[in-house]
């Protein structure tokens, strides 16, 4: 039977990782994904990534997975695709469906890198044809460029949900709700605000009471929820859809490690059915890694430095590294799990239920319920400061783990944190550092909530990433953080750049006095 | 700490234990059934094929599975109130060389001795009654009265009416000891209480010899891995229970859902390794390519689960199904050997009457914990 | 864990016991519920009886729908609840591609 050092099962982020974190040092590596094409989740997250430059900051998903194939073929990594791991057996053997027959491959350290399935709901009518997972909805969008509806509903609001609504919205839905069964949204506000100024309208404290249709979904029911999650009665009300995207959690999908007989638990800290793993990701078999979703759902970011780590030990286990070596580089890449794994929506914070950030600012709870920050709460954040001239407002007012709004200004404006590792705090704009206006900060912004604004002169310049872009002159509605249409808007200018990554910036000039409310520009129909 | 007293305490709840439960309590006693996994039925009543044949079976043990077939069967679903989904819809043992055919013969004829309606049939017969069977098929015994069940359900079903009619489980809790008091078996000891029986049935499958030990008893028993094999659910194509004069596999769609499950076999199941029982790679594709020499139609067919399980051998292959004259008030019913469901019943409704009357309706000395002799 | 399977009393119908929850196996919510209040008290017997989990996705939809309404008729935490077992193939495979696997170990 053929053997490698290594077998890695799932060629995402943490198993790509993992495999070039062990090819680099030496070892024989081979990656079995049953997909046709690698990067697991990668390819579909068009979004830039939030973090610091360690995790990848500002860079889209599918840019991350291309730099990830990149590595892995320049370590020598063997990547097997429309490869189904169908079982791993006694001794590391692992089983492999490849076209029209079945190879079994031996490895002496096994690393499960095998992510993570979509979560479902069942509400009458959940079988119909038009209700799927959210995931489903971006791999219709992004990878096989098939919008999955028209009128869409989608159910949950986590960060999957948010960024979900926003591509939807990007390849031309309309997302007609986002409805949650919690009293708050459940993702960054960054992303709730991107959409709410779309004009997508957030139920907070609802559910779908059911989907209406008899052979695809035509509407949705949905209903307020009292305090014991119970239907209000008379607060049901009737949505046109054509499709609703659940969005509702993830699981790992952890099979392969109880079939090896890895020690499981249920954790619900980490969403589910889980191999009990010690630092190096190792599990209770001794050789078995398991790194990413797998043992724990989190951001991709982290499952890139997860799967590092499990490499490396990997090859610390075989003989490629002493434990020295092993420890010194695992330190590394724990601190950046560690900045990472901060903040209000961190692991560790969940449950918890916070009223202002560390820095005392109270948080917006309209940014909560509804997904927009109102006017009056907008002064309270340390990046909102009203100056003359042309200058960035920083709508950032949660304690979310993200810097590259700093590293993005070349006159030093922004400060988040006063240390490097320090990457959750609110940034700060400091008004006489010299803005130039340049605009780096709102395309760097992964969250895009940095506008500039001339005040004077009406102006405001935001992100923007609809496609056809507006043309410069070109008159359309401005609208509000909530997505109410504010006043008329004219495309002063639309910058487009390299460094932008196709986050273009749109400049529009409204009536001075809008200068503060206006955030979005829609076109003429 | 636990205490319970009942009438009689089975040690066992798989199929064995549910069915000896339910005819006790039906019989007007109360019971207690310990069953040492969380689940009910988790040992070889739910890692089986679901036979219910009389053909090929050794003739110590032929007359229990022919009452059970005549007696219990046709009604159990009625009686249980669940489709145990029963099918006695015959039986063919398949041969593909002159050696095998020979071996089928053999155990055709000692069979046709006891009484049981089974002849051997041409090839061409057999893809009569079986259209789906290949021309590699030389002959067959077919036993037109042998069928299948589902065991699981089967298992689940006596559980629950036992359970109904006033039968104590409780799963999770392991026998250790059976302990004697003046002279009589008494009490069982297990990991959370201690429970009292006038009358302590063992049907523990494998984990029956130790707790037998406890008491000064032995029973030759010895772990054999059995692998399982499940498809998806597929358009209804045979009847037949189904089974091979090389044994490397048997089984039967089932009638209800149109799923095939296959036992199978390695030829390595006697050197499995201890612990919990692994399926392997290679045991799923052997059995494969040993079903699809008999039935090529079924190349499609989507497997979608495997697992294995440890059957109890017995040193002869026959169960024990015994008093202790030793050890008064012990009953034992283990070493099934791999092909106890299809006769669970019988042994249940059998144990039922050996507590209650005193003694089998049916003559069971061959199958006596105390015949095994030394050469 | 230890269960001393008494009474959880009777099964009593809720309005949304037709609700569908393993799709694959056409398993309603109702006929969960019945099933539990009938003694069956685990993950794994359910499958047994009912089937649930044990079509083409093997659980990996309905897992978790069936687990919350276990906890729920049981009045415990579903994180509780002993796990299903699993089994290979993780993927379906045909039976002419499983037979395809002539690989021996040591060899």
């Amino acid at each position: 039977m053929k053997r490698y050092d290594v077998l890695v099962v799932g060629a995402g982020p943490a198993g790509l990782s993992a495999a070039v974190e062990a090819a680099r040092l030496g070892l024989r590596v081979a990656v079995y994904d049953e997909n046709a094409r690698p990067g697991g989740q990668l390819f579909k997250q068009i979004h830039k990534f939030f973090g610091s430059r360690e995790h990848k900051a500002k860079i889209r998903g599918n840019k991350i997975g291309e730099e990830l194939l990149q590595e892995a073929a320049a370590a020598g990594v063997e990547v097997m695709l429309n490869a189904a791991v169908i079982g791993v057996f006694a001794e590391k053997e692992v089983a492999v469906r490849v076209n029209e027959q079945i190879l079994c491959r031996q490895a002496d350290a096994l690393i499960i890198a095998t992510g993570a399935s979509e979560n479902m709901v069942n509400f009458p009518g959940w079988t119909l044809p038009g209700v799927l997972g959210a995931g489903a909805a971006q791999t219709m969008m992004n990878l096989h460029g098939v919008k999955p509806g028209e009128r869409i509903l989608l159910l949950g609001s986590g960060n999957v949900g948010l960024v979900v609504s926003y591509q939807l919205l990007q390849a031309g839905c309309a997302v007609v709700a986002v409805v949650d069964a919690l009293p708050r949204i459940g993702g960054y506000g960054v992303h709730a605000a991107k959409i709410a100024r779309c004009g997508v309208p957030f139920y907070t404290s609802h559910t779908i009471v059911r989907a209406e249709g008899v052979n695809q979904v035509t509407g949705a029911v949905i209903g307020e929820l009292d305090k014991d999650r119970k239907i209000i009665p008379g607060s049901e009300k009737h949505l046109a859809v054509d499709t609703i995207c659940l969005a509702v959690g993830l699981s790992p999908l952890s099979l392969l490690c109880a079939l090896a007989g890895c020690a499981m638990e249920d954790n619900p800290a980490k969403s589910g059915y889980v191999p009990l793993v010690n630092r190096y990701g190792e599990t209770s078999v001794a050789g078995i890694f398991a790194a990413g979703d797998v043992s724990g759902i989190e951001e991709a970011s982290a499952a890139m430095i997860e799967g590092r780590i499990a490499g490396l030990a990997a090859a610390q286990r075989l003989g490629f590294l002493t434990q020295e070596d092993l420890d010194a580089r695992v330190a590394v890449q724990e601190r950046a799990l560690a900045s990472l794994r901060q903040g209000m929506f961190a692991p560790g914070s969940r449950g918890q239920t916070f009223t202002a950030t560390t820095e005392g600012c109270p948080l917006s709870q309209n940014l909560l319920r509804q997904g927009y920050l109102t006017d009056t709460e907008l002064s309270a954040y340390p990046g909102v400061v009203w100056a003359e001239g042309l200058h960035p407002i920083i709508e950032c007012t949660q304690n979310i783990p993200c810097n590259p709004c700093r590293d993005a200004c070349p006159k030093q404006c922004i400060t988040v944190g006063a240390t490097a590792g320090q990457i959750t705090a609110l940034p700060i704009f400091d008004a006489q550092k010299g803005c130039t206006g340049c605009g780096l900060c709102v395309a760097a912004c992964s969250g895009q909530a940095i506008f500039l604004v001339d005040e004077e002169a009406g102006e405001i310049t935001l992100p923007y990433e609809f496609l056809p872009l507006p043309q410069k002159g070109e008159q359309g509605l401005a609208l509000g953080r909530s997505g109410q249409e504010i006043c008329a808007a004219e495309v002063v200018d639309v910058k487009t750049a390299k460094v932008f990554d196709q986050t273009n910036l749109l400049t529009i000039r409204v009536p001075v006095q809008y200068a503060r409310q206006a955030r979005f520009f829609r076109r003429a129909p | 700490m636990v205490n319970k007293t009942a009438d009689v305490l089975i040690i066992g709840g798989g199929i064995v234990g549910c069915a000896a439960a339910y005819y006790l309590v039906k019989g007007g006693c109360s019971v207690i059934v310990l069953e040492k996994e969380e689940t009910i039925g988790s040992g070889g009543s739910s890692r089986n094929g679901g036979g219910v044949r009389q053909s090929g079976r050794d003739p110590r043990e032929l007359p229990l599975a022919m009452h059970g077939i005549k007696n219990i069967w046709p009604t159990l679903s009625a009686e249980l109130d669940c489709d145990v989904e029963y099918c006695q819809k015959g039986n063919l043992r398949l041969g593909q060389t002159e050696a095998q055919l020979r071996i089928l013969e053999s155990l055709t004829q000692k069979a046709v001795a006891c009484g049981l309606e089974v002849r051997m049939i041409s090839g061409d017969e057999a893809r009569q009654i079986n259209p789906y069977l290949s021309e590699a098929v030389l002959g067959a015994s077919w036993c037109p009265t042998d069928g299948h069940a589902n065991p699981l359900a089967a298992t689940l079903a006596f559980y629950r009416q036992a359970r109904r009619l006033g039968a104590v489980f409780i799963s999770g809790e392991a026998a250790q000891e059976i302990r004697q008091s003046k002279g009589q078996a008494r009490t069982v000891t297990a990991a959370h209480g201690v429970y009292e029986g006038g009358t302590i049935i063992v049907a523990a499958g494998l984990g029956s010899r130790p707790l037998l030990n406890t008491v000064g008893l032995d029973v030759p028993l010895q772990p054999a891995l059995l692998e399982t094999l499940v498809t998806e659910a597929v358009a209804e194509m045979f009847p037949q229970m189904l089974g091979t004069a090389a044994a490397d596999f048997y089984g039967h769609q089932s009638a209800r859902h149109g799923s095939f499950i296959f036992g199978i076999t390695s030829g390595y199941e006697f050197c499995a390794r201890p612990g919990f029982p692994r399926s392997s790679a290679a045991a799923a594709s052997a059995a494969c390519r040993s079903i699809l020499a008999y039935f090529p139609s079924l190349a499609d067919v989507k497997i979608i689960r495997s697992w294995a399980g440890w059957m109890d051998d017995c040193a002869d292959h026959v169960p024990v199904i015994s008093f202790a004259a030793e050890v008064p008030g012990l009953l034992m019913a283990c070493g099934f050997s791999g092909h106890g469901f299809g006769i669970s019943p019988a042994v249940g409704e059998l144990l039922s009457e050996m507590v209650i009357a005193g003694r089998p309706s049916l003559d069971l000395t061959e199958l006596r914990h105390d015949r095994f002799v030394m050469k | 864990m230890m269960l001393e399977r008494g009474d959880i009393g009777g099964y009593i119908p809720a309005p949304d016991d037709d609700l569908l929850v393993c799709r694959c196996e056409e398993i309603s919510q109702g006929e969960i519920r019945r099933a539990i209040h009938d003694g069956l008290f685990t993950l794994t017997e359910l499958r047994r009886f009912l089937r649930t989990g044990m079509g083409l996705c093997q659980g990996q939809t309905c897992g978790r729908l069936v687990k919350a309404i276990v906890a729920k008729e049981l009045g415990v935490s579903p994180a509780e609840l002993e796990p299903i077992t699993a089994r290979s193939p993780v993927r379906p495979v045909e039976m002419r591609v499983l037979a395809r696997n002539q690989e021996q170990k040591n060899g």
